[in-house]
Formats: C-alpha cells, sequence, structure tokens
C-alpha cells in the first residue's frame, strides 16, 4: 500500500518501469556524480525510449541538447528522474507536476532519513506529487532498473546494468544493491527489475509486490527490508501474490533488536520481540526469510532455473564418496530423501558404470570419472521414475572433463522436466564448468550442502502450495459485549493492568476454560470461599499494584482446608505489606488448584508492526529456561494453530512421548482459537498472559491457572 | 547601503562566481534550481560576499539562504548591523 494509504494502480507502477520519454532533472557534466551517472547510464545502457537532461546552465550534457527547466521541453515526458539537492525538489516536482509528468523516482537524499527537516521535505514533496496525481519511488536511492529488452531503462547510479533474468530485487537500502549486483554479475545471474525504493515516501514495497505478481518477466522476488512499517499488507500481499502465481517471495530483513521486547511487562511480552514475530509472520504469509544475501541467491537461482520438484525424493551423482556423505547427511536433515533405483535403472548403472562404483543412491561413479559415466548415470538416474531431481557433485581430479561434464549435464537436463542442480567443488579448476552450468541455468553451488538446503527449500515451498487456507469461523457463543464492557472500563480510567480476578471475567466471556473462584475480603471469607469452591484452592493477592504476585509472596498453593485459608490470607496480606506497602490490595482470590497436568503458557501480544500474535508454549522452566515457544500472528487458522503447537521442541511432551500419557491437545486449539477471537474483537489488549494453562489428559479438556491482561 | 545597491553588488559576485551572464539573474532566481550552482559553488559564493561586503557570515544560516532576493536581504541585516 502507497503512503497515499491506498494501493498504487498497476498503471501507475507500469509508468515507473516501462517510460517512453525521460527528464533527467538536476543533471550536470561532472562524471561520477549522481546528477551526471543517471543521465549517463539511461543513456548508454540503451534505453529505448526517449532521454532530455534538465540542468540549469549546462547547454548539453554528453552530447545531448539539455533544458533549464522541465517545462522547456516540447515533447511530452512520461518520467522524471529528480538528482537535484532535497532542498530544491519541491521546485522541481512542482515543475513536473505543470508539465504533466506522472512518474518520478526521487534520488537525492536528505529527506527524512535526516531528521525534521528533511520529514518537512518529504512531506512536502509528497503533497505536490498528490496534487498532480504524481507516483514515485524514493527519495534517498539507487533508482530504479528494467532489463526488459522492450524499454531496457537504467535509472540508477549503479556501475553495471545487470543481464535479463527472472528475479527481481526490491531493496530499502541503495548500498546494498550495487554489492547484490556486483555479486550477482560475478555468477552470471540475471534480474527482471531492480528497485531501491529508500523512504518510499510515495511508491512502498507492497505496491511493487503487487505489480511483481502480474510481471510476466518475474519468476522469483528477492526483498531487502530494514523495517516492516505494514506487516498486516505485506503478510496478505505475500499471500496474494503466492496463492495466484506461485512466485515465491524471499526475505532479508535486518535490524533484529529486540527493545521493543525489553519494556514489556508480561512474559508474552517479553518473548515476542520483534524478530521471532517477523519470523512467525513471514513464515505464516509463505515468505522465506534468508539469513544471508548469499543464501537468498541460492535459493534465487533455484527457483528461478529449474521447475519446483514433484516430491523429496533425489539422486544423488558423485565422483567423491566424502561429498557424496556430507550431501546425503544434509539432504535427509533437511527432509529430503535418497530415491530408489527401479532395476531397470540398476541394471543401466551396472552396464554403464565400472564394478567398483556405487550404484545405489548416492551413485558414486568414482574418482576417475570422465564425462561418459556421468552422462549414463545422470540420464538414467532422471529417467527413473522414484526421482524427482538430481543433484550432481563433482571434484577435480587430473582425468575429469570438468567442462565436458557440465556441457552434458546442462544437455541432460534439457530433456526432463525434472530438477537438476549442481556443485563443482573447489575453485580455480573447476571455474570453466561454473561457468558453463550458470550460463545454461543449472543452479551451482560451491558446497553441496548448500545444494541440498536449496533443493529443500524449493520442494517445501512446492508442497506449501498445496495447502489450502481455512476460513476463520467465528465463535457464537461468546459474549464480546461483556469483555468489551469490562476492557473499556478500565480503559477510562486509565488502567493499564487487569489482575487475574477481571481479566478471568474477560476470558470467562469468551468461554475460555477458568477454574472456579471467588474474590475474599476477609479470613472468614477466604474460609467460606474454600469450603464452597472444594479443597486444595490456591489463593493470590489482586492487586493493579503487583503485577508480579510470586515475588512478593502474593501466592500460597495447596491449601487443603478453612484453618489453611484463614492462614493463608493474613499471610499473604502479611507478605505484601510488607514488600508492598503503599500497594492497594481490592481482596484475595480463591481458586480452585488444579495438581495434577502439562503447563502451558498461552499469550497475546499486539505487535507495532503485525498487530496482535499468539504465543505458545510449555510452561515452567521450558518458558524460563529454554524460551521453547511459538508465535503466529492472528487470526490464524486451525492448521496454523497445530503449527504452533508442532513448532516448539517440547510437544512430544503432550504428544506421549515415551509411555507419557498424551495431553488433550484439542481443548489447546480450542483456547487458541477462542483467544484469538478475543483479540480480533478487542484489539486495545495489549498484552494478555495465561501462565499456566494445565492441560488434563486426552479428551479431559484444560484450566486457566492464571492469567493477567495489559493494555 | 541602499538595497538597490546591496542587490546590484551581488548578481555581480553571483555572475562572477558562477560565470553566468548577470543579466539572466532575477531577484527572485534560486542559487541551485535557477542558476545551478552546486555545494562547492555555494561555499564560494558565501565567501565572495564576505569579501566583497566586508561581513562575516555565519555558515549554516547564510548555506540555508537559497535565493537571490534572500541573500540581498540578509547582507543588507549584516552591513546595517555593522555600520
Amino acid at each position: 500500500m502507497s503512503n497515499s494509504g491506498t494501493r498504487k494502480t498497476r498503471e501507475q507502477i507500469e509508468g515507473i518501469f516501462y517510460p517512453k520519454s525521460v527528464a533527467v532533472v538536476g543533471s550536470n557534466r561532472v562524471k561520477g556524480t549522481v546528477p551526471h551517472d543517471i543521465f549517463y547510464n539511461i543513456l548508454k545502457d540503451n534505453f529505448q525510449g526517449v532521454v532530455y537532461p534538465v540542468s540549469p546552465k549546462e547547454p548539453s550534457i554528453s552530447g545531448v541538447k539539455a533544458y533549464k527547466y522541465v517545462i522547456d521541453i516540447q515533447e511530452e515526458v512520461d518520467m522524471a528522474v529528480l538528482v537535484f539537492p532535497s532542498s530544491v525538489c519541491n521546485l522541481a516536482m512542482e515543475q513536473c507536476g505543470q508539465k504533466g509528468v506522472k512518474s518520478m523516482i526521487i534520488i537525492s537524499a536528505g529527506f527524512k532519513e535526516v531528521g525534521e527537516v528533511g520529514l518537512k521535505r518529504e512531506q512536502e514533496v509528497k503533497a505536490i506529487a498528490d496534487k498532480y496525481g504524481i507516483s514515485f519511488i524514493g527519495p534517498n536511492c539507487l533508482g530504479v532498473i528494467n532489463t526488459d529488452p522492450y524499454c531496457h531503462f537504467n535509472a540508477s547510479f549503479a556501475r553495471r546494468m545487470p543481464a535479463e533474468g527472472s528475479i527481481a530485487f526490491l531493496s530499502q537500502s541503495g548500498a546494498l544493491c550495487t554489492a547484490v549486483l556486483d555479486y550477482a554479475y560475478a555468477k552470471n545471474i540475471g534480474f527482471s527489475k531492480f528497485v531501491s525504493f529508500g523512504n518510499k515516501a510515495d511508491v512502498s514495497e507492497i505496491d511493487l509486490l503487487y505489480y511483481l505478481k502480474d510481471d510476466p518477466k518475474t519468476k522469483v522476488i528477492l526483498l531487502y527490508l530494514e523495517e516492516v512499517s505494514n506487516g498486516r499488507a505485506l503478510m496478505e500481499a505475500a499471500r496474494t501474490i503466492i496463492r495466484e502465481t506461485g512466485k515465491p517471495i524471499l526475505a532479508l530483513k535486518s535490524g533484529r533488536t529486540n527493545e521493543g521486547a525489553l519494556a514489556a511487562a508480561s512474559h508474552t511480552g517479553s518473548l515476542a520481540g520483534s524478530d521471532e514475530v517477523c519470523n512467525a509472520a513471514f513464515k505464516q504469509a509463505g515468505i522465506i526469510r534468508c539469513n544471508t544475501i548469499e543464501e537468498m541467491f541460492n535459493y534465487a537461482i533455484a527457483f528461478s532455473y529449474q521447475p519446483i520438484p514433484a516430491s523429496n525424493k533425489i539422486a544423488i551423482i558423485t565422483n567423491a564418496g566424502g561429498p557424496g556423505v556430507l550431501a546425503t547427511d544434509k539432504a535427509i536433515k533437511e527432509g529430503l530423501t535418497l530415491a530408489r533405483f527401479s532395476e531397470e535403472t540398476t541394471r543401466t548403472f551396472k552396464k554403464s558404470l565400472p564394478v567398483t562404483a556405487n550404484i545405489k543412491n548416492p551413485v558414486d561413479v568414482i574418482g576417475d570419472a570422465r564425462a561418459d559415466r556421468y552422462n549414463a548415470a545422470l540420464s538414467a538416474s532422471l529417467s527413473d521414475p522414484d526421482v524427482d531431481g538430481a543433484l550432481v557433485i563433482l571434484t577435480p581430479q587430473s582425468m575429469t572433463e570438468i567442462k565436458t561434464i557440465a556441457e552434458e549435464i546442462c544437455n541432460i537436463s534439457r530433456g526432463f522436466t525434472k530438477p537438476v542442480y549442481a556443485s563443482f567443488m573447489g575453485e580455480m579448476d573447476v571455474m570453466e564448468g561454473i561457468h558453463v552450468l550458470e550460463k545454461n541455468h543449472i543452479p551451482h553451488y560451491s558446497i553441496p550442502e548448500d545444494m541440498c538446503q536449496s533443493f529443500a527449500t524449493t520442494y517445501k515451498f512446492g508442497s506449501s502450495l498445496a495447502i489450502k487456507d481455512e476460513a476463520f469461523v467465528p465463535f457464537s457463543d461468546i459474549d464480546k459485549d461483556a469483555a468489551s464492557a469490562i476492557l473499556k472500563e478500565a480503559a477510562s480510567k486509565g488502567r493499564t493492568y487487569l489482575p487475574e480476578e477481571e481479566a478471568v471475567k474477560v476470558l470467562e466471556a469468551y468461554k475460555l476454560p477458568v477454574l472456579p473462584h471467588g474474590l475474599a475480603n476477609s479470613k472468614e471469607e477466604a474460609a467460606a470461599l474454600g469450603d464452597k469452591i472444594g479443597y486444595p484452592v490456591v489463593m493470590k493477592v489482586m492487586s493493579e499494584d503487583i503485577v508480579h504476585k510470586f515475588d512478593v509472596g502474593g501466592v500460597q498453593l495447596n491449601i487443603n482446608n478453612a484453618e489453611e485459608a484463614k492462614k493463608a490470607y493474613a499471610g499473604i496480606l502479611a507478605n505484601c505489606k510488607e514488600k508492598m506497602p503503599k500497594a492497594q490490595i481490592k481482596g484475595i482470590l480463591v481458586q480452585k488448584m488444579v495438581k495434577n497436568g502439562e503447563e502451558v503458557i498461552l499469550g497475546l501480544k499486539r505487535d507495532a508492526a503485525f498487530g496482535h500474535v499468539i504465543m505458545f508454549g510449555l510452561g515452567g522452566i521450558f518458558v524460563e529456561v529454554f524460551k521453547d515457544v511459538s508465535f503466529k500472528v492472528i487470526p490464524c487458522d486451525k492448521t496454523q494453530i497445530k503449527d504452533l503447537l508442532h513448532e516448539i521442541k517440547g510437544f512430544p511432551l503432550l504428544d506421549g512421548i515415551r509411555g507419557r500419557t498424551k495431553k488433550d491437545v484439542e481443548s489447546i486449539i480450542a483456547c487458541i482459537q477462542r483467544l484469538s477471537q478475543l483479540a480480533v474483537d478487542c484489539p486495545e489488549i495489549k498484552e494478555l498472559d495465561i501462565n499456566p494453562l494445565i492441560v488434563q489428559n486426552r479428551n479431559e479438556g484444560c484450566y486457566v491457572a492464571d492469567t493477567k491482561i495489559m493494555l | 547601503m541602499e538595497r538597490s545597491e546591496v542587490e546590484t553588488k551581488v548578481k555581480g559576485v553571483i555572475a562572477r562566481v558562477l560565470k553566468i551572464n548577470e543579466a539572466e539573474i532575477s531577484s527572485d532566481a534560486n542559487f541551485i534550481f535557477d542558476l545551478g550552482a552546486d555545494s562547492m559553488q555555494s561555499m564560494q559564493l558565501v565567501a565572495a560576499f564576505e569579501e566583497e561586503f566586508d561581513v562575516e557570515m555565519e555558515e549554516d544560516k547564510a548555506l540555508d539562504v537559497q535565493s537571490v532576493a534572500a541573500a540581498v536581504d540578509f547582507i543588507k541585516s549584516l552591513v546595517d548591523e555593522r555600520n
């Protein structure tokens, strides 16, 4: 979504990528400066339209007649690339509007990124753009490149224009773009569109993503982000692109800080740092998050060059035993399976390979293999119905026909619809072969483990395409008004914390399984409540001033009779008065105690970028020490909730590992669904903890043993 | 010094530093957008104005001045202050 609040149309973005006439406004003759190099790049990189330099005092630039003002150009101008200093961009923008320019790229820095003065300038140019209906990329960016021969537009100050390809790259960082272009050039990787979107004052990454969805030149989308400003819109765009087109989105997201989490008051708040939430959201939206540029391009070439594998069954062909084993280990770890060759394939291997060769998977064609053995092994493997992809490994011996083997791999690959990847290990000796592979779009990896990981990533992505989103079905038995009334009442009084006594009422309204309870204001009332509820009970101090009750001795467990209840009442009051003498105490909550069951934690947190997220983990030591928790952005469907549960390492403890009794996982799922609806209905909830939720054996339910809500 | 006298001198300095015809300099011209001054030339202009009018300019304030008219006002205020 653009920063106008509405999404840009396809035509508006098309105008940025496919202009017919371009003015470079603020250009000059000084080589090695941005105003000169932008104009020169458009000119030298064979732009298929017309380009006009606009310069206040130069009569011509690079032999092309220059204009003092954009309004002096007689012909129509589709696009303007603004390279003036930020202080006069408003003047240039105004003239561009008068001229009828509809698309712009503002390269200039000195806007929002430099503080208050820059922010005002940015707002001013945005207002002028809105007045004239101009869509613009930037400011503070490297520019835009479109390699489509129909336009061939390099409006950037990158050192070189990349080759044509099917990978689109969108980046919030301009400097990273030039590094990526250099990296890609060395590996013969081409691009369809290349955009540095800078401060995204107008056109955002969301607008660009929707455009790329329908761009026939783009098969894979790469995204570099430093901050996510509208996480929900990003998730929706990604889901739409993946669902409608099957185009993968690979994202590199920097800025893994957790300042927000440090200030949180709940367990959920402290564990749900921005990076954890981002991870969960990307996964939920189908975005493949990468940790490095290299990893991103490892996956990108796999998606771009080869088909997505039909299954996880692979053949590994190698001339080196050790690397074959390394590849096998990694493949299995990543969820791939070594295919079982048919009798026919085995017969072919026996005929074509020496007796010393290993004809089981991984196929070892032996160190002295020449091209004929690779040819036989790869052809037979790909012909085998149990094989859905081949990974070829080569190490360079004295007799290894490196270039010929690379050519054979390319030729054989063309005859199949199954993916083929290669790993020619080494550097100098294998270089010639690697170039052949790269130019023929066989994904190449220097180490076999990266090859396996990339293959597995494409397989997992392909499998995920088959999973359909389930519709969110709201519960009809909830009392939204009752919950809202409690929350609004608290908010109207400026309160930010709802102690358990009130939080429980909110949960009750959403039919979460709270335990029988009551609030006592005297020893006698505590004993009477204990008698009524039935022992054992737990007693807890209720005070808006005491968030962490255990820390002040505000909780007593295992109270088994009326006398103990009276003692506990007095003891809790004494503890709290000693530790927090100024705390206003509303009473002591007496609650049924559940002794048996597995403790888990459920939580909600409202994330600035993605909205409400739900957290799940095992309680006690698992959450305190191991931080074994998982997250989903809500609302999430039942399949996603099951994922949420399975994502924690400790899930087998609920699932009956080593003879343990299986716990009632279905009841946890129901709680999460109801909690999810609560968050959707009540956006004012900032954080919510249910810690613990005590889960009984299968079909016996679960109970909310403690809860709190932050507004 | 009269404002018109300051303006005439200012335009002369601009023409000399930016190597442009004095007749092409309008009073409301922007140094960058209309006259094509780059950052180095902006610094040179400040130095030339200081010398021409025998005044000292605060660099930040001087570089904030964007148009010929604003420069005339700024310099006249400095000259008046000095006198």
